[in-house]
C-alpha cells in the first residue's frame, strides 16, 4: 500500500518545463506536474492525442490514438531485451484514450501483464477537441454531443467503471487520485514506481472550459469531488486488496459539487437526488470493502 | 472567432456576402487567436488567409500594445483597438487612422466576464459605417437568445456610443522587431503568456505564512520557493487565480492587469 | 550453410531467428498463422531469445513493434489480408517516425482467403518500401537484406516483403539456410536514431519550442525523396549479399531472364515470376523472343531500370496480381508512368491475372508473351487490357 508523506516532502525539483500551451487554470496541467514530479527522469513518457497538458523533461514517444497500451508494451519489451527495465514506460493519457479508444490496447496489455505504468488525467470527456462525451462523462452531464435540450437531459448513462474492470483484470496495482490531495496523489506514485507489471492511476482533472467553472476554482472542485464522495480516494493491489485512503467522517452533499460547474447546472431536484442516492450507495459499498480490506465489485 | 462569425452574419443580414476564416489551430482558453474576415458584394471566392487587410480589430487589450498587429494593415486602413486609452496615446504606428475603445471595461460592467468578442462590434459598427447596428444585434441574438444575447447587445450599444472617431496613427520611425511571436499553437514551451492575463496576482509577504499551497497548485511552476517564501515569474504566469482562490490566509491580491 | 526442405513460413521464421530480432509481435491469420507458431516455439525452447508478444489484434502489433523499434530493439512483423488493413493507421506512423521495422505480408487478397498482391498494394500510401518475392529461398534472403537496407543510415524506413499465401507459405521446397555467423557478419547490430532512453536522449529534444513557421509540405517531400534514394541502398546491399552468400536477385530492384535479344518481355511479381520463367522459356524454344522482367522492387519503383530495358523492346506485357477499383493494375499504372517521356517508348499492355487466388498456367502467361510480342512487332491486338 502507498505511504503518506508530508507537504514538505513534495520534491521540490519541476520536471515541467513551463509556460506551456494549456488553458487558463488546467487541472491536467498540475496532474502531469505532480506525477512527473514524483516520477523523476527514468522514464519514457508515452502520449495519445489529447489536450496539451504540459512539456516534461522526459523522452518521448507518441502513438497513435488507438494503440497507446501497444506503444508501452514495445517499449517494456524493448527495455527488457536491452536490458534496461530500471526506466519505466509512463502512459499520460486522456480519459478519452483509457476509456474509449485506446481501451482495448490497455486491456490486453493489462491481460498480458506488461511492466507499464499508466496515468489516466480524466477531465470527463474528449476536451481538446471541443468536449464531446466520452465513456468517462457522468450521467447528466452535458457536453456538447450530449447538449441538453427537450429530448435530453444530458449524458444518459453513467461514467464506466473503469477501476473495477481493471481490478477484475487482477492487475498489481490500481489507484484513483486527485489534485487537491497531492501529497496522497504522490504517494500513490511513490508505491507505483516499486511495483512491477501493469499499474494504473486516475486522477481527475477538472477542466474550467468544459465543466464551466472560474479558473480559480479548479483545485477547489477537484477538493469538493472528493468531500462529497463523487470521487473517492482508494487504492486496489492485486485486483483484490482494497484501502480507501481518505475517509472524511461525513460526506458533504453531491449538490454542492454539481451546482458549481456550469455542465450540471441544468439538472432537477429529483435528478440531483438520483446522484445523491448512487453516490451514498457506492460510499458505503467502499466503506465496507475498506473494513473488509477486500475489494467488492 | 466568434466576433468574426457574427460580424460576418451581420455583414450578411445588410445584404452583403461574407467569409469568416479562424487561424486553424487548437484554441486554448486565454490565448491569442487570430480570425480572417472578408465583406464583398459578390460571393468570396479565395480561401487564403487575408495578408493585406483594409481594417484591423484588437480584442486584447495587451496585443493592443503590438506594432505587429498593423502587419500588412494597408495604407489608409483602420485599426480598431480594444485599448482603455484614448486614440492619442496609442503606440502602434504607421500610415493608417486608429480608435479605441475600452471594451474589457464595457464587458465587465454589462456581461461580469472579460470576454470581448461582442462588445467591440458596436465600435466597428459605428466608425466603418456598417453592418448596421440592428443587423449585428440581429446576428447576436441568432447565436445567443435570450438573457445572453441581450447582455451581449447592450455591450454592443455600449460601445457603438462610446467609440470616438479615427484619427490618424503616430509615424513609423523604424521598423520594430518582435522578440515573442503573437500565434500560439498546438503543443510546445512558450516564451511568456504574460499576454494571456486580464487579472494578475500579487503576494503579500508579510501576511504569508509559507505553507506552500500556492507554489503546490500552481498549474504552470509560475511560483518559485526563495528562502521558503513563493515568489512569481511573471512571465509564466496566466492570471488563472488558482494561487488567490487557495491560499489560505488570503495574502494574494488579484488585480486587473494595467496596460 | 546446409539446406533443407521447408515451407515459406518456416524460412520466413529461420530469417527472423538468423536476424537475432529482438521484439516481435504477431496475431494469427490465415495463412501468416504458422510465422507466428514457429516464433512462438523457438522463443520457447531457447532457440531464439526474442520478446515475441501475443497481442490482441493487427493494429497493436504494429504499435507494439514501433515503439520497440523506437527505443532500441530490432523488430518484426508479419500479417495477411485483413490484418495488413487493419493495421494500416499506424503503418503510416512507422514510416513517418522512421522505424525501421521489417514485415513479412504473407498475400493473402482484400476479398477472400486465397492470393493476390491487393493487401500489401493497397498500403502503397503508407511510405513504406514493397518488395514482392518469388520463392521460399528469396523469402529468407529477402528478410536478412531488408534489415541492412532499413536499418542503413542513409534510408532509416520501414520494409514489407511479400509473398504468396499457400503457393509460397504453405508449399516445401529446398531452401539453403546460412550459418549464424555469417549472417552476424552481414547484418549488424542494431543502433537507434536517436537514442531515446532517458540518460542517452538530447534533453534539446524535450521541449517543442515554436520558431518560424514549417513549410508543411517539406515532411512529405523529405520522406518521398529518401524512399527515392532507397534504390542505391537496395542495389549496393544486394550486390553485397550476392558476394557473401553466392545469390542475389537482379540488381535487387528488377531481375532479367532471358532478355538478351528479346524483342518483348513480360513483367511480373512474386510467384507468378517464377511461372513466367517457364512461360518464357517455352516461347525462347518456339522461336518467340520474348524475356522475363521479375519486379521485385514495387516501391521505390525502378524507373531507371525499366527506362533502360524498355528502349530495347517494342512491347511490355504487365502482369498484376492487383487490381487499383476504377483505375487499373499498380504495376501497369507505374511502369507507363516510367517511361512516358520517351520518345521511343514500348507499348505497355495490362493483364491481370491470379486474383482471388486464382490459378496462374504456364500456358497463359505463354499466351501473353506472344500477344505482347504482337503488340511489339506492331500488328494490332484486340485490347490491351486483358483478364487472364
Amino acid at each position: 500500500m502507498s505511504e503518506r508523506i508530508t507537504r514538505m516532502q513534495v520534491p521540490t525539483e519541476e520536471m515541467t518545463i513551463t509556460p506551456g500551451s494549456a488553458c487558463q487554470g488546467c487541472g491536467a496541467a498540475l496532474v502531469s506536474r505532480l506525477v512527473f514530479k514524483a516520477l523523476g527522469p527514468n522514464v519514457i513518457r508515452h502520449s495519445i492525442p489529447c489536450c496539451p497538458d504540459s512539456v516534461t523533461k522526459t523522452p518521448g514517444v507518441n502513438s497513435v490514438f488507438e494503440a497507446g497500451g501497444s506503444a508501452l508494451t514495445g517499449t517494456a519489451r524493448a527495455l527488457k531485451a536491452l536490458g534496461r527495465e530500471d526506466v519505466i514506460p509512463v502512459g499520460f493519457f486522456g480519459d478519452g484514450g483509457v476509456y474509449d479508444i485506446s481501451f482495448q490496447s490497455l486491456s490486453a496489455a493489462a491481460e498480458r501483464n506488461e511492466n507499464i505504468l499508466v496515468v489516466c488525467k480524466d477531465n470527463e470527456a474528449y476536451m481538446n477537441t471541443g468536449n464531446q462525451r466520452s465513456g468517462a462523462s457522468p450521467k447528466y452531464s452535458e457536453t456538447s454531443t450530449t447538449p441538453v435540450g427537450p429530448e435530453s437531459r444530458g449524458k444518459a448513462t453513467p461514467k464506466k467503471n473503469i477501476p473495477a474492470i481493471f481490478a477484475a483484470h487482477g492487475v498489481p496495482y490500481i489507484a484513483i487520485a486527485s489534485i487537491a490531495f497531492p501529497e496522497d496523489l504522490i504517494a500513490k506514485i511513490n508505491y507505483a514506481k516499486k511495483v512491477k507489471g501493469f499499474r494504473l492511476i486516475i486522477v481527475q482533472s477538472p477542466c474550467p472550459v468544459g465543466w464551466r467553472f472560474d479558473p480559480s476554482k479548479t483545485i477547489e472542485t477537484a477538493r469538493t469531488g472528493v468531500q462529497t464522495g463523487v470521487w473517492p480516494l482508494y487504492e486496489i493491489i492485486d485486483g483484490s486488496k482494497f484501502r480507501l485512503t481518505y475517509k472524511p467522517r461525513e460526506l458533504k452533499p453531491v449538490s454542492e459539487y454539481l451546482k458549481g460547474q456550469g455542465r450540471f447546472r441544468h439538472m432537477t431536484d429529483a435528478e440531483v437526488a438520483e446522484i445523491q442516492e448512487r453516490t451514498t450507495r457506492n460510499w458505503e459499498k467502499f466503506l465496507k470493502a475498506d473494513e473488509m480490506g477486500q475489494v467488492i465489485l | 472567432m466568434t466576433a468574426s462569425r457574427i460580424l460576418a452574419e451581420a455583414g450578411y443580414f445588410d445584404g452583403k456576402y461574407s467569409q469568416a476564416i479562424p487561424m486553424y489551430g487548437t484554441e486554448r482558453r486565454g490565448a491569442p487567436l487570430t480570425a480572417y474576415l472578408r465583406f464583398d458584394d459578390i460571393r468570396v471566392r479565395e480561401r487564403e488567409l487575408v495578408h493585406e487587410p483594409d481594417i484591423v480589430i484588437v480584442l486584447d487589450p495587451l496585443i493592443s500594445r503590438r506594432q505587429s498587429v498593423a502587419d500588412g494593415l494597408k495604407k489608409g486602413g483602420l485599426l480598431i483597438l480594444n485599448y482603455p486609452q484614448p486614440p492619442q496615446e496609442v503606440t502602434v504606428a504607421g500610415d493608417f487612422n486608429v480608435t479605441t475603445v475600452d471594451a474589457t471595461k464595457i464587458a465587465l460592467e454589462t456581461l461580469g466576464r472579460p470576454i470581448t468578442n461582442t462588445s467591440i462590434l458596436g465600435a466597428f459598427s459605428k466608425v466603418v459605417g456598417m453592418p448596421k447596428l440592428e443587423s449585428i444585434e440581429k446576428a447576436i441574438l441568432h447565436s445567443f437568445p435570450g438573457k445572453i444575447g441581450e447582455m451581449n447587445v447592450a455591450a454592443v450599444r455600449k460601445s457603438y456610443e462610446m467609440v470616438p472617431p479615427p484619427i490618424p496613427a503616430k509615424k513609423l520611425d523604424k521598423p520594430v522587431k518582435e522578440e515573442v511571436s503573437l500565434q500560439v499553437g498546438g503543443f510546445g514551451v512558450l516564451k511568456s503568456v504574460a499576454e494571456w492575463r486580464v487579472f494578475t496576482p500579487h503576494i503579500n509577504l508579510d501576511k504569508c505564512t509559507g505553507c506552500r499551497s500556492c507554489w503546490l497548485f500552481c498549474p504552470e511552476t509560475a511560483i518559485n520557493l526563495v528562502n521558503n517564501k513563493p515568489e512569481i515569474e511573471y512571465d509564466k504566469c496566466k492570471g488563472c487565480g488558482i494561487c488567490v482562490n487557495e491560499c489560505p490566509v488570503k495574502a494574494i491580491e488579484f488585480k486587473r492587469e494595467s496596460a | 550453410m546446409h539446406s533443407e526442405v521447408m515451407v515459406g513460413n518456416k524460412a520466413c521464421a529461420i530469417a527472423v531467428k538468423l536476424a537475432r530480432v529482438q521484439v516481435a509481435s504477431a496475431y494469427p491469420v490465415t495463412p501468416q498463422t504458422t510465422i507466428t507458431e514457429y516464433l512462438s516455439e523457438m522463443v520457447a525452447n531457447g532457440e531464439m531469445k526474442c520478446e515475441f508478444v501475443n497481442a490482441e489484434g493487427e493494429l497493436s502489433t504494429q504499435v507494439i513493434v514501433q515503439a520497440a523499434s523506437r527505443v532500441g530493439a530490432r523488430t518484426f512483423v508479419c500479417t495477411s489480408g485483413p490484418g495488413q488493413l487493419y493495421m494500416h493507421h499506424p503503418m503510416h506512423d512507422t514510416a513517418s517516425r522512421r522505424a525501421p521495422v521489417v514485415m513479412a505480408t504473407v498475400h493473402r487478397g482484400n476479398k477472400g482467403m486465397q492470393p493476390d498482391h491487393t493487401d500489401l498494394m493497397s498500403q502503397m500510401w503508407t511510405g513504406w518500401m514493397q518488395w514482392y518475392v518469388e520463392n521460399n529461398q528469396e523469402i529468407l534472403d529477402t528478410c536478412l537484406m531488408a534489415y541492412r537496407v532499413a536499418e542503413d543510415k542513409r534510408v532509416r524506413l520501414p520494409v514489407a516483403f511479400g509473398y504468396d499465401g499457400y503457393v509460397l507459405s504453405y508449399t516445401a521446397e529446398p531452401v539453403e539456410i546460412p550459418e549464424q555467423e555469417e549472417v552476424d557478419a552481414f547484418l549488424p547490430p542494431y543502433v537507434p536514431m536517436p537514442n531515446i532512453l532517458p540518460d542517452k536522449a538530447d534533453p534539446a529534444s524535450f521541449g517543442r519550442g515554436f520558431g518560424e513557421e514549417l513549410d508543411p509540405q517539406v515532411p512529405w517531400r523529405m520522406q518521398h525523396e529518401a524512399l527515392v534514394k532507397a534504390k542505391d541502398v537496395i542495389k549496393e546491399v544486394n550486390e553485397e549479399y550476392g558476394k557473401r552468400f553466392g545469390r542475389k536477385y537482379g540488381d535487387g530492384l528488377v531481375e532479367e531472364y532471358r532478355c538478351d535479344g528479346a524483342e518483348a518481355v513480360l513483367v511480373a511479381m512474386g510467384s507468378i515470376a517464377g511461372t513466367a520463367r517457364a512461360s518464357v522459356d517455352r516461347l525462347w524454344d518456339a522461336g518467340h523472343r520474348v524475356g522475363l522482367v521479375k519486379l521485385k522492387c514495387f516501391i521505390p519503383f525502378p524507373n531507371e531500370d525499366f527506362q533502360r530495358i524498355g528502349g530495347q523492346v517494342g512491347a511490355m506485357g504487365m502482369v498484376d496480381r492487383n487490381v487499383l477499383m476504377g483505375m487499373g493494375g499498380a504495376g501497369f499504372t507505374y511502369l507507363r508512368n516510367a517511361l512516358y517521356d520517351f520518345e521511343d517508348r514500348p507499348k505497355i499492355l495490362q493483364f491481370h491475372a491470379g486474383l482471388g487466388g486464382k490459378e496462374v498456367k504456364v500456358t497463359e502467361l505463354v499466351k501473353a508473351g506472344e500477344k505482347t510480342l504482337r503488340a511489339a512487332k506492331g500488328e494490332k491486338v484486340a485490347s490491351m487490357v486483358e483478364w487472364v
